[in-house]
């Protein structure tokens, strides 16, 4: 685990700030939902964004840390913003160090902007039906599920455990077939099925690729935050200004305490996923206790802060052209991923009553 | 925690090590449980060493230690269960007022006095008629030459069948709107007059109603400017709120550390506890809980160093965790089933204290504003939600 340089508070403000900014240019709310499926206008986006130096988060963490990363997916999220920066998180953490030619030329590909990586956790994902992909002979067999950032990518990051490391695979290799599998996740996750495709494989600690799952977990915790404190933005100013029964509806104590109570949910949250990123860039190896500690706070109560959003904006928070249903979508989709809630338990209930025999 | 506060840490566990011995908790513990935490000569024993007033300012005598010190103060002090509770009112809520609004003469007599250990509080606030709308509160004072004379009635006064001394709020303006009418004196309980009624509380210890009756208090005994009262009120709390929140935190790890090392080890009907997957679900969810409340503690003190008086940020944690601490009381008899129901005393008692954990937990919620009020402040002071 990197010790980080360290980037100061006001540093991330301007980081906050400047990352907010462009997203309002390049992925406007009016047309965010529209364009999440339009895969040229993913690959624009995501030109912008290494433009803004974001496609290399991961890849120096005197540059950036954690905490870093999870500030911008954030950001990612309360624009709903489908930019596939978690496989090029996951691939700068994971590839920066080694001295390949392949891992060197992709590496810039991605911080360039003219390749994009989709990720692929496989046995490190945590949820049970993930699927894996095992190597053998240079040959790549199996089929993976929830795969992120399909749509535009160039390429796939996949975690293997059968030997443990990760390949990287050309989306148009021989052997490989995607299928998008539509749901709750706008845009939609793949299904990415490897028959016998040809590929590089590049043995890393399993250790390694634990903690990159775990910040990469931490980061869709991030992403759900953002999205949640969006559209909670969005009802409590509501609240201040629609009136039913001739007052405000925001003067109504139901709705005041309703309202309070998705701000204790959404601080709890920040606080907890700030802290655990902080722990990781620190060098502190218990940040995976802090994280996993985080994801099972946040995960049942940000979902419980988007229900309760929807409930204080009522009908108008329920139309699709408004701004809250992307943002219940992103919500539980980041959030019940990864093993959810069950598994972050399950983490601390390992750290202190030890392992189940 | 840095090196400093870590050394401040070693420092407190050294003094608790030699002078809250083993035989001086078994003997504080054998006293009936509703006196348990409330031990006069044990202040005394804090005031001799400095140990009353850590958190005060060093131009009145104080140690001058920031939120986070005093946090881990309150820690040490609530993980070996020494007892506090007599001088608590008067060094945190009485001293506070008086560095804000004592006249000069106020903090040389009193805060020495509260300091040593001498003088215990309880707080004057309830009454039958204003509970959350506090300014509504009626007992009256009435000006007579060098005195006040006090009638009224109050209530639910933590340890006011103890102390000696009331905080107390009463109305000196009858025709000023409420909140503009109201002045804070300290009154000696021993004044003639003063009827008290003592009663036990849910959570096994006591507070006492108080039936004032023509009592005479000195002029000199009222705090800031008459009909300041209420700026003297919330003042004394904000600056409290945090460090009330620290002694709750510390029960609420100690609690849980002790369900967790009982879990470790038990076999119940032949079966590990610890291996049980909805125990072990329960107490994950608990552990990120307090991780949370730790959070929100955290925050309060970086709002403070900075120089803000966390209000709605204040009214959070306190809200998380006292509510955690409902949750984990009943966790704990869901996890220990009858055996949680039994006291520390009883024999085979699983983990003792739980059920207590949960008595605990409603005075949480109701005490220092109650969990609705503070959600009021959460929505029109952190949100600007409308009155």
């Amino acid at each position: 685990m990197p010790q980080h340089g360290g980037v100061s508070d006001s540093e991330r403000d301007l980081l906050r700030q400047s990352v907010r900014d462009f997203l309002a240019r390049a992925w406007p709310s009016e047309t965010a939902v529209e364009r999440a499926g339009d895969a040229a206008a993913v690959t624009t986006l995501w030109r912008g964004m290494a433009g803004q130096g974001l496609t290399s988060l991961g890849a120096d963490p005197a540059e950036a840390g954690l905490r870093e990363i999870v500030l911008v997916f954030e950001e990612l999220g309360r624009a709903a913003c489908p930019a596939p920066l978690l496989g090029a998180v996951a691939a700068n953490l994971a590839l920066s160090q080694q001295g390949s030619n392949a891992a060197r030329a992709l590496l810039a590909g991605l911080h360039k902007g003219d390749a994009a990586v989709a990720l692929a956790l496989g046995g490190f994902d945590g949820d049970a039906a993930a699927g894996r992909v095992d190597i053998r002979r240079q040959v790549a067999r199996g089929t993976v599920s929830f795969v992120e950032g399909m749509q535009g990518a160039t390429h796939v990051l996949v975690f293997t455990d059968a030997p443990v490391g990760v390949t990287v695979v050309a989306v148009d290799a021989p052997g490989l077939t995607v299928r998008a599998t539509p749901g709750l996740a706008v845009p939609p996750f793949c299904n990415v099925a490897f028959e016998g495709a040809p590929v590089d494989w590049l043995e890393l600690a399993a250790s390694t690729l634990s903690d990159i799952a775990l910040a990469a977990r931490l980061a869709c915790a991030g992403r759900a935050l953002g999205a949640a404190q969006r559209a909670f933005d969005l009802a409590a100013e509501n609240a201040k200004v629609r009136k039913q029964f001739g007052q405000f509806i925001g003067q109504f104590q139901a709705v005041q305490h309703k309202l309070a109570d998705c701000l204790i949910r959404l601080d709890g949250a920040r606080l907890a996923i700030d802290s655990a990123a902080a722990a990781r860039d620190a060098g502190n190896p218990d940040w995976t206790v802090f994280a996993s500690a985080a994801i099972a706070f946040a995960s049942p109560a940000l979902r419980e802060a988007s229900i309760q959003t929807h409930r204080a904006l009522g009908a108008i928070g329920y139309a699709e052209e408004h701004e809250a249903p992307r943002h219940f979508r992103r919500v539980h989709a980041d959030l019940a991923r990864f093993g959810g809630v069950s598994r972050a338990r399950a983490e601390l209930a390992d750290h202190l009553l030890g392992p189940v025999p | 925690m840095g090196a400093a506060a870590e050394a401040f840490r070693n420092e407190v566990r050294d003094w608790l090590a030699r002078h809250w011995t083993p035989e001086r908790r078994a003997a504080h513990l054998k006293k009936p449980f509703k006196e348990h935490g409330w031990d006069p000569d044990f202040s005394r024993l804090m005031g001799r060493d400095g140990w009353i007033g850590v958190g005060w300012p060093r131009k009145f005598g104080g140690q001058g230690r920031g939120p986070t010190e005093q946090i881990a103060f309150v820690t040490e002090m609530a993980n070996v269960g020494a007892p506090v509770q007599a001088h608590s009112t008067g060094e945190s809520i009485v001293a506070q007022a008086l560095f804000l609004h004592g006249s000069p003469e106020q903090q040389a007599e009193w805060l020495p006095a509260i300091k040593r250990g001498e003088r215990t509080f309880a707080l004057g606030y309830s009454e039958p008629e204003a509970g959350s709308d506090l300014a509504a509160l009626r007992t009256r004072a009435v000006r007579d030459g060098d005195h006040f004379v006090v009638n009224g009635q109050k209530l639910w006064s933590t340890g006011g069948d103890k102390a000696e001394y009331i905080w107390l709020a009463v109305r000196t303006d009858p025709e000023a709107k409420k909140h503009a009418g109201i002045s804070v004196l300290m009154v000696d309980l021993r004044s003639p007059g003063v009827t008290l009624r003592p009663s036990l509380a849910l959570y096994g210890k006591t507070f006492s109603a108080q039936f004032y009756d023509n009592v005479r208090v000195p002029a000199a005994n009222l705090v800031g400017a008459p009909n300041n009262g209420w700026k003297v009120i919330t003042d004394a709390l904000a600056a409290e709120r945090v460090m009330i929140g620290g002694t709750r935190m510390a029960g609420i790890e100690r609690a849980f550390d002790r369900l967790t090392d009982y879990l470790k080890t038990a076999v119940v009907g032949g079966k590990a506890l610890r291996n049980d997957p909805v125990i072990r679900d329960r107490i994950g969810a608990l552990a990120a809980d307090i991780e949370v409340a730790r959070q929100f503690q955290m925050r309060n003190c970086r709002l403070i160093e900075q120089g803000r008086v966390p209000l709605h940020e204040a009214a959070m944690g306190k809200v998380f965790s006292s509510e955690l601490q409902e949750r984990l009381g009943q966790a704990a008899l869901d996890i220990l089933g009858t055996g949680g129901l039994l006291s520390e005393d009883a024999g085979g008692a699983p983990v003792g204290e739980m059920e207590q954990v949960l008595r605990h937990s409603i005075m949480g919620m109701i005490g220092g504003g109650t969990n609705e009020i503070q959600r009021n402040v959460i929505a029109q002071r952190g949100l600007d939600l409308p009155r």
